[in-house]
């Protein structure tokens, strides 16, 4: 009988591509994969091993549908089907998870004065990044004129590109709400203690097992393999956005890869932004906004009531609600 | 407010604040106390398989099987997974020598096509699958269909399973001993899967199988069997994860019953050994042993026949080894190599014995040949 048969081979896990970090502890357990271009982990304490493994390979899974989904990199992703289909007039039909991403992409929009636009990755075509060739003036205004999240045609259901060209992109939050996702998996599942941390924008479940908070290095911005600074947290989010992920210098002048849609030009004015926030999803967006607002950042954040470390561009470090 | 190495430094509220930015994410779907479907796959898998089977009595190489196969799973939609499988055996070898004494062997070769397909429709807490399955050869096709349920608990620690199937058997064999025969059998079973502690998985399932119709061997000289077969099989399960080795132990028992008067007990174990990151390498030992169907005859040389005869002129007869008492012991490891993201390949090798003084608590059948055969397994799978 064929369900007999069915039975015996869904009761094998499935195979997810996952390093077991050696020398972790008895209940402390770091299940290590890539994701999204980033190195990533799922970090489980207080479980035994077989219970954590079980657990990290439904939030691992989590992860990698979002990264499907959502990857404009793959031809049958929902984002790539709304850009082949820019300019020909028709309405994508989305499920409700897109047309809710869609629906809090249009809120960002909104709450940043149109400084995040996720329309605004037609940019890499002005900018090179490995070249490292600074755009010419009639390269950048032919970008820029491809940009403007109001011209998005939206309904519940549908989405239309009006224009040949025009694009998507959810690397603004992709990473962040796959993390979040991955956590409520996690928690659903009686996770108490650990870290969902997917290159560097990461959701804690809830404190070490002992009680006490995990302590989160905030990378240097102008030296990779340093912390400048560390950041305890017991529960909520942290995501940091800088200067340095990628940028190229001309003239002693960083050029990096946070641009602004208006005028298509990188950002100014602070190296990183790390973000505490109860949702990685909200920390990653006002991260990349606050480097948006330049000099404005310290009153936007304040606006949001969240607490933040930023790095100026002195290398100096500031922090808003996080004591010493 | 110097940049140094490792401040330590702490959010003063531990409350969340909630911006709009805040309150904006928090209405995105299933960030927090998500309701997922259950377990609907997300990856899809292809797999390829070529097993050959190769058995032999001794003095006499007997059966070899070459079987490639393919396996699909495809998930679709968010909560649907689509499954198949196609398999193609060529078989050739001699036919069974039931008694050690007889020298000739006549030559057999046949082919086999069969498939299945299932579609699982994954709900909360519950899953639907419906499934179908065909079989070819030259003279036996079959069709089957399946139905199954799986319903979870809220907490996921335990399973229960309810599945019923149906197959319908048409029997035409070469030398025309009988034509256009059937064989119908209606299968249930119930099982329920429970997560004993955090390191053992115990599942227990019950089946009962009622068929009637044509079960007799055509190809035998003397081969009458009953018109009904009522079988019932019992299973158990236990997982064990032991922690300090990383290893993982599955082991089984089965009892297994039927109204041809076979009792049958298999029991399993197997190891599962992770070797580094990439291998893991699974050692497996199982013990079956059955007694004898109440018509199974042993057989009796014949000088002048040359094949078994059973004695007197009884109304049903077989000497098929597979109803005979005997004892069989498998030994076999399985090698499985994570190659990448995507890719793996296995490779599996097992033993096969069966002797019939190899029957637990008894003697099996006698005159009986022994029986040996290597299986091989290798296989390629990739997800896409």
């Amino acid at each position: 009988m064929a369900s007999a048969a069915g039975s015996e081979r869904s009761a094998a896990p499935a195979a997810l591509d996952v390093e077991y970090a050696a020398g972790d502890d008895a209940e402390d357990h770091r299940f290590r994969f890539t994701a999204m271009a980033s190195p990533c982990e799922v970090r489980l304490a207080g479980l035994p091993r077989a219970l954590a493994t079980a657990h990290a390979e439904i939030a691992i899974a989590e992860v990698r549908r979002i990264e499907h989904k959502y990857s404009r990199y793959r031809p049958d992703s929902i984002v790539s089907r709304i850009n082949t289909a820019a300019g020909s007039g028709e309405a994508v039909e989305i499920d409700t998870e897109t047309s809710q991403l869609l629906d809090f992409a249009a809120q960002l929009h909104a709450l940043s004065d149109g400084r995040f636009d996720i329309t605004s990755g037609v940019l890499r075509r002005a900018w090179d990044f490995r070249s490292a060739r600074i755009p010419t003036p009639y390269a950048l205004a032919e970008a820029v004129a491809q940009i403007g999240w109001p011209r998005v045609q939206r309904m519940p259901e549908t989405v239309v590109l009006p224009d040949a060209g025009m694009e998507i992109d959810f690397g603004g939050f992709g990473k962040e709400y796959a993390a979040d996702r991955a956590a409520a998996l996690l928690e659903r599942d009686g996770a108490a203690s650990g870290i969902v941390n997917l290159g560097g924008d990461l959701r804690v479940l809830g404190p070490r097992p002992d009680g006490s908070a995990w302590s989160i290095g905030i990378q240097h911005p102008r030296a990779p393999e340093r912390a400048i600074a560390s950041i305890r947290l017991a529960r909520g989010a942290l995501a940091t956005s800088g200067d340095y992920e990628r940028f190229f210098e001309v003239d002693g002048k960083r050029y990096c890869h946070i641009l602004n849609p208006a005028t298509g030009w990188p950002v100014q004015g602070w190296q990183s932004i790390s973000v505490v926030a109860p949702l990685c999803v909200a920390a990653g967006a006002m991260s990349t906004i606050a480097l948006l607002h330049e000099d404005a950042a310290p009153a936007f954040l304040a606006s949001q009531q969240v607490a933040w470390l930023g790095v100026d561009q002195n290398g100096e470090v500031v922090r808003h609600g996080l004591s010493a | 407010m110097a940049a140094t190495d490792h401040d330590d430094i702490q959010p003063t509220d531990a409350r969340p604040r909630l911006g709009s930015i805040t309150l904006a994410a928090l209405a995105l779907p299933g960030l927090l106390n998500v309701a997922h479907a259950e377990s609907a796959p997300t990856d899809g898998v292809i797999s390829v398989k070529l097993q050959s089977y190769d058995d032999r009595q001794p003095g006499l190489d007997r059966i070899r099987v070459i079987a490639p196969s393919l396996y699909v799973l495809a998930p679709v939609a968010s909560n649907w997974a689509l499954e198949a499988s196609l398999v193609h055996d060529d078989i050739s070898g001699a036919s069974p020598r039931w008694h050690s004494a007889i020298s000739g062997a006549s030559h057999m070769s046949d082919h086999r096509t069969a498939g299945t397909a299932r579609a699982t429709r994954y709900f909360d807490r519950v899953s639907v699958g419906v499934g179908g399955a065909f079989s070819e050869e030259r003279d036996y096709r079959s069709r089957a269909a399946s139905l199954d349920v799986r319903w979870s608990t809220p907490d996921n620690n335990t399973t229960l399973y309810v599945g019923a199937g149906l197959t319908r058997d048409d029997i035409n064999p070469v030398n025309g001993v009988v034509e256009n025969e059937h064989k119908r059998s209606n299968e249930f079973m119930i099982g329920v899967t429970q997560a004993w502690t955090k390191n053992d998985l115990v599942q227990l399932n019950v089946g009962r199988v009622a068929a009637s119709g044509y079960f007799n061997d055509p190809y035998k000289l003397v081969d009458k069997r009953p018109r009904e077969r009522d079988q019932t099989t019992a299973l158990a399960r236990w997982n064990h994860h032991i922690e300090p080795l990383g290893v993982t132990i599955r082991s089984s028992y089965r009892f297994y019953r039927d109204t041809f008067g076979i009792r049958a007990h298999t029991a399993a174990v197997e190891g599962v050994h992770p070797l580094g990151e990439r291998f893991t390498l699974t050692p497996s030992l199982r013990y079956y042993t059955q007694g004898k169907a109440d018509f199974y005859y042993d057989p009796v040389y014949d000088p002048v026949i040359g094949e078994p005869y059973p004695p007197g002129r009884p109304r049903l007869s077989s000497s098929d080894h597979r109803l005979s008492a005997f004892g069989a012991i498998t030994v076999g490891a399985k090698l499985e190599w994570r190659i990448d993201s995507r890719w793996s390949a296995d490779f599996k090798y097992e033993r096969y014995e069966q002797r019939s003084n190899w029957r637990l608590g008894g003697n099996g059948s006698p005159g009986l040949a022994r029986l040996s055969a290597d299986i091989l397994q290798i296989g390629f799978s990739r997800r896409f």
